[in-house]
């Protein structure tokens, strides 16, 4: 249990730096429980304004919390002006609620939210005193634990880690804490409690009981990791938080002092999305979708906004709009919220006419932009990404938004796409000038100057259990050349191009497809001084290139190379619960530009999630602008509200309209 | 602003501890928060985007807490004095605690120039021998250096009573001077001419009194 204050050391350090309240703790909400006989830390890699309102560390430490004898606090990577200041007198990384050191806690939790906060993860440990590879920390070190998105291709971190968890963590982390609790008790040592966490813990796998083969070894074995005992599981697939549905939506959460992102109350409405776009991970990493009740969700915002004082409450999913109550939730919350100067937003635009529906419901007076996610440029590639949206659908969406009063439109676009051509970056412009076109045509004419269109390139990057899986990422100088064409074809001074720096894609591209030997890199990388690669001003492009000189190895080849689907690779023990089958399928699909309609309207598309995990997809309703064709779906629940113990149930007058949509 | 139908409610708060380490906008956030939790009938303004109607006072530096800094809250409901701080402290952290709530005239002098005169004590690592002050203090001002004359802003003496400092200064229409820059070269001039030993600092530094 920690002990050490820090406080008094770290105090004479934050007149020296920026945003001191970054490190002050004390915020309304945070639950002190250093009391409790075992000590865990959760840890997000990069800054308190980053980390703080990231949904991962609010819903894991609630649940340590509420777990009896155990106490949940929250660590950040403190920004490298206090990180410099730190190392030169010898402060260690300290936890918030206790200001503890890091190391003093019994297990240490890091979430690896996306591939650019891999040598983050270095920093946050070396600043700890933590020893950075596993097989380097002795017996009373804390069990360092991982997981998160990126935990769905874990080799390029697995040194770093004695165990990574795989999928939801509601149940899965209290459950790993409590048997390392019961093992320490026991005085077990550090490699008997890892045993027992990959045979007993579903989700949970340890990287150091694996022995990891050679690429030809790989593919003749189906594997690239050998268990080096039987009672340790070959493949290990995700955990799902089954009771998710029934679940209270209101989830306590710490209210920051410093402004950081997403700084609103987030009510989580429905977990999921099968939508089945094929570069996303989360619409695999999620299945299968469930739903949060109306009253629910009501209720959730009624409470937090009460309990937190925010002035603004964000209805967060993958696909918001795509919840089968959602008109119904977004009047109640509306008129809960009425004449308080509380604002109320949907994150994710469903790009239909129903979507900007939607987003008029909440908007108010004030319509700022909206944003679209056409992805590709051209119909073709739009049903080769199995993106199900027509130019229709995304004309009509602009003809609503302008009309009801908006005057700015972001269009988000992938480049480098599987099977993209010349023609497909030309229709992006094309697509977008259209777009203006009929903006412009539907304001009125004294307004028409004030539209503006602008496009957002982000680079394709092939993602660990997607159906891109096997799809090599375009190389930074065709990224270049193919941004350099649609800049080119742009001919309109109202729409503006942005595009994400390759070299970053890259990184990211490497760090998603990498096996064991990309950890390597990441500590050469880390060692060169790579650190924050997420911030364009501290991204270290000669770090990464020269770490892959000095150690031999050819990043190109791992985010580049194509692969044909019999090709094992690297995260193959591995899985979301969608099975590798149906991701095979779909890449073949891709190829013939077949598209797969979302299970959550229509038939079952037999991805496997369902029956792996022995869940089910669980709806209020129906949802807006399902087919007959669903009826078929033997994995889809309708619960209906009344099921989930409601009381009072919305009479079905919403609902009915919806439908007629 | 002054709204006959609104009534208009000032609070007196502290700001201490490591939350003297706030920001003026990360505190005016903080207090519109408690507000909020507190449930008080708030008013809110017109216009595109909607907000609670809340004014500050003076704001403080990073680093310099208050004992008795104060907002002025419009609210649409009067509501009994002693039952809106009770809410009030319900909602608030420690370290932003409300102290007092009291109705101010409609019409009273905006709460960011109704008090100029800030009275400051300052709690020092060491007791210096005496204090050098400083005739001229040359800031920084949108990205021009500027000589401000001390007496021009400071009230009365600076009182040293062993590691304790106490001080006044005025804050002009024109500008003013800041009071973390006042001591920083305070004790600058001390160390420099040989009454404190070098690595002489605040430990606490608080403002607590405001008049007008």
């Amino acid at each position: 249990m920690p002990s050490t204050n820090l406080w008094p050391r770290v105090e004479p350090l934050l007149a020296r730096v920026e945003r001191p309240a970054r490190y002050l703790n004390h915020e309304w909400g945070c639950v002190v429980k250093d009391d409790a006989p075992f000590q865990f830390c959760m840890i997000y890699p990069d800054t308190y304004e980053l980390g703080q309102a990231n949904q991962a560390v609010r819903i894991l430490v609630n649940a340590v919390n509420a777990t009896e004898g155990m106490g949940a606090e929250r660590a950040f990577l403190p920004a490298v002006d206090m990180a410099d200041l730190m190392r030169d007198a010898g402060v260690p990384l300290f936890s918030l609620e206790s200001c503890a050191p890091v190391a003093e806690f019994d297990a240490v939790g890091i979430t690896l939210p996306h591939e650019l906060a891999a040598t983050n993860i270095l920093e946050t440990l070396d600043l700890a005193g933590i020893p950075l590879r596993s097989d380097e920390r002795a017996e009373d070190d804390p069990i360092v634990l991982a997981g998160g998105p990126c935990a769905y291709n874990p080799e390029p971190y697995a040194p770093f880690f004695d165990v990574i968890l795989v999928g939801e963590g509601e149940e899965q982390l209290p459950e790993a804490l409590s048997l390392i609790r019961r093992l320490r008790s026991e005085a077990a040592p550090r490699d008997a409690i890892l045993r027992a966490l990959a045979r007993e813990v579903g989700g949970a796998y340890v990287p150091s009981l694996y022995r990891w083969r050679d690429e030809a070894e790989a593919q003749a074995a189906g594997s690239w990791v050998e268990p080096l005992f039987d009672d340790v599981p070959p493949v290990v697939d995700k955990r799902v938080f089954e009771g998710f549905a029934a679940s209270d939506a209101h989830e306590p959460m710490v209210v920051p002092y410093t402004e950081v992102v997403h700084d609103r109350l987030n009510i989580e409405v429905l977990r999921g999305c099968a939508r089945g776009c094929r570069f996303c991970q989360a619409g695999m990493m999620y299945r299968p979708v469930r739903e949060h009740s109306a009253d629910n969700i009501v209720n959730a915002v009624v409470r937090g906004l009460a309990e937190t004082g925010y002035d603004e409450v964000s209805l967060t999913s993958l696909s918001s709009t795509d919840h089968s109550q959602i008109a119904e939730i977004l009047t109640r919350v509306n008129d809960a919220c009425a004449g308080r100067g509380v604002r109320v937003s949907v994150p994710s635009q469903r790009l239909d006419v129903f979507g900007v529906e939607m987003a008029e419901l909440v908007a108010g007076q004030k319509k700022g932009g909206l944003t679209f996610a056409p992805e590709a440029g051209t119909q073709r590639l739009r049903d080769v990404i199995n993106k199900n949206v027509t130019e229709d659908d995304l004309f009509s969406a602009i003809d609503a938004a302008f009309a009801a009063g908006w005057r700015r439109c972001k269009l988000y676009f992938m480049v480098g796409l599987p099977t993209e051509t010349d023609e497909d970056i030309k229709g992006i412009a094309s697509l977008a000038q259209r777009a203006y076109d009929r903006a412009k045509a539907a304001v009125p004419p004294e307004q028409r100057g004030s539209v503006r269109m602008s496009v957002s390139c982000a680079v394709f990057v092939p993602k660990a259990q997607t159906p891109f899986q096997w799809d090599g990422q375009i190389s930074p100088e065709e990224t270049l050349r193919r941004v350099g064409l649609l800049k080119r074809s742009v001919k309109y001074k109202a729409v503006d191009v942005h595009y994400h720096d390759p070299a970053t894609s890259f990184v990211e591209a490497v760090m998603s497809r990498g096996g064991r030997e990309a950890a390597a890199w990441v500590e050469k990388a880390w060692r060169r001084g790579a650190r924050f690669d997420a911030w364009t001003e501290h991204f270290n492009e000669e770090a990464w290139t020269g770490a892959a000189e000095a150690l031999g190895i050819d990043p190109a080849r791992i985010a580049q190379a194509d692969f044909p689907t019999d090709y094992v690779l690297p995260w193959a023990h591995i899985t979301a619960a969608v099975s590798p089958k149906f991701l095979a399928r779909e890449r073949a699909r891709a190829q013939e530009g077949v598209t797969t309609p979302d299970c959550t309207f229509e038939n079952c598309s037999a991805c496997g999630a369902c029956p792996t995990l022995g869940a089910d997809i669980e709806l209020m309703e129906e949802r807006v602008g399902k087919t007959g064709a669903g009826a078929a779906n033997p994995y889809r629940r309708v619960i209906g509200s009344a099921a989930m113990g409601d009381a009072d149930h919305v009479d079905g007058g919403s609902a009915d309209e919806m439908e007629g949509n | 602003m002054a709204d006959p139908r609104l009534f208009r409610l000032r609070v007196t708060f502290r700001e201490t501890g490591r939350l003297a380490m706030l920001s003026h906008l990360e505190l005016a956030r903080a207090l519109e928060r408690a507000v909020r939790r507190a449930g008080l009938p708030y008013a809110v303004s017109q216009g595109f985007s909607p907000h609670m109607r809340i004014a500050f006072g003076a704001a403080l530096p990073v680093g310099v807490g208050g004992t008795s800094e104060f907002f002025d809250l419009f609210l649409t409901d009067y509501v009994p004095p002693a039952k809106a701080l009770a809410a009030l402290q319900a909602a608030s952290p420690a370290d932003l605690m409300p102290t007092e709530a009291c109705y101010v005239e409609p019409k009273a002098a905006a709460a960011s120039v109704a008090c100029p005169v800030s009275t400051y004590e300052v709690q020092l690592s060491a007791a210096p021998a005496a204090l050098i002050v400083p005739e001229t203090i040359t800031v920084v001002r949108k990205k021009k250096e500027k000589a401000l004359a001390v007496a021009d802003f400071l009230v009365g003496p600076v009182e040293l009573d062993g590691d304790a400092v106490r001080f006044t200064l005025e804050a002009k229409p024109t500008g003013s001077l800041r009071a973390d820059a006042f001591v920083r070269e305070l004790l600058a001039a001390t160390v420099a001419e040989g009454y404190a030993a070098e690595g002489l600092r605040p430990v606490s530094f608080l403002r607590v009194a405001q008049r007008g």
